[in-house]
């Protein structure tokens, strides 16, 4: 018999409920949908992060939509990953060029990363190239991006949850929650 | 060729603008704060990075309190002085933040507070030349001389991802 994990043990408090998301989701997709009506929008998400995020808005959204995953290395990410240059892990599987693109993130901390995919999907000649992220860490942030939908401007805590993870765990929660001090000093991710 | 950080959190920082192709400059700029009524220099400061494409400075401290209390009144009077200027402050509650996402906490410990100084002084060395800085357009006060004589250091990346199946 396996003993049973509950990972809801190591959230500290919970930031946002489900109710509050999917609240915040229905909001956006209606905003979005009122936005682009009459055009064809092109969802580009952002692996893994936003997966829960990117699911539950494109049903949000009323209008016929396309969608893209992209992933891209992290800092850090493996030992040998410290050096060098960020790496498309997973490119557009279709062409954007003259396409409505909006892009869907998780959370925008530093804006490094999301900085670096701007620049590279303008390369890819959309038409319009828009930003949705549902969470915003203003307090975090190095490269000034501006955002066109935000779900939530979040205090400067460590959240996991609904895409969020911690050493690749807690993405399957349906809050986002402030993530127990005690686990990530006592336990080092992988 | 990586120019001599002050602090190891620096050396990490150029790491990761790198990694994220955001071009970066080692202390370009030296700005007068302060001067005597003989109207020499007698305090100014130097951001640790200029981030050329972003137009702003970045400045880590990763120090002892004291000291970034120091760093904090210095901070107010250069945006006194040049309001034009966009400094963000990296304190060390922000780079153990970054530290913890990358999963990389446990440089924190290595890294911070005086025990991460263990490279040569600023200034004490010079790689790259690079072309003068041209994005300030707010009237900087002259430089001291010993300042200036330091030349920036510069570490070149390209200013777009590689292209689309290269990465």
């Amino acid at each position: 018999m396996t003993q049973e994990i509950d990972l809801r043990e190591d959230i500290g408090e919970v930031l946002l409920t489900e109710e509050q998301i999917q609240g915040k989701v229905r909001e956006l997709g209606a905003r979005i949908s009122d936005d682009y009506r009459g055009r064809r929008l092109t969802l580009v998400s952002v692996l893994k992060g936003s997966l829960p995020f990117m699911a539950d808005l494109m049903r949000a959204i009323d209008i016929p939509v396309r969608i893209d995953l992209m992933e891209v290395s992290s800092y850090g990410g493996t030992a040998t990953e410290s050096s060098g240059l960020v790496r498309i892990l997973k490119d557009l599987s279709a062409s954007i060029a003259d396409e409505d693109v909006l892009i869907v993130d998780d959370i925008i901390d530093t804006g490094l990363t999301l900085n670096y995919l701007i620049r590279y999907l303008r390369g890819k000649n959309p038409a319009t190239l828009r930003i949705c992220t549902l969470l915003d860490k203003p307090a975090r942030r190095l490269v000034e991006i501006p955002v066109d939908y935000t779900g939530f401007i979040i205090p400067d805590r460590f959240v996991v949850g609904y895409g969020l993870d911690y050493g690749e765990f807690y993405r399957n929660l349906r809050v986002v929650g402030v993530l127990r001090p005690e686990v990530y000093t006592e336990v080092a991710p992988e | 060729m990586t120019p001599s950080f002050a602090h190891a959190s620096e050396a990490e920082m150029a790491r990761i603008l790198d990694f994220y192709a955001v071009r970066w400059v080692y202390e370009p700029h030296t700005f007068p704060i302060l001067w005597n009524l003989e109207g020499e220099v007698v305090e100014s400061f130097s951001p640790d990075f200029w981030l050329p494409d972003l137009d702003c400075y970045l400045e880590m401290t990763t120090l002892r309190q004291k000291l970034v209390r120091k760093k904090n009144r210095k901070l107010r009077r250069l945006r006194e002085l040049y309001p034009a200027v966009t400094v963000k402050l990296f304190y060390a509650r922000d780079f153990r933040a970054l530290m913890l996402k990358y999963g990389k906490l446990a440089l924190v410990d290595a890294l911070s507070g005086s025990s991460g100084q263990t490279t040569p002084p600023r200034g004490s060395t010079s790689t790259l030349p690079i072309d003068a800085p041209a994005v300030l357009d707010v009237a900087i006060p002259a430089v001291p001389a010993a300042a200036s004589a330091a030349r920036p250091r510069q570490r070149a990346l390209p200013a777009a991802p590689a292209p689309e199946g290269t990465r």
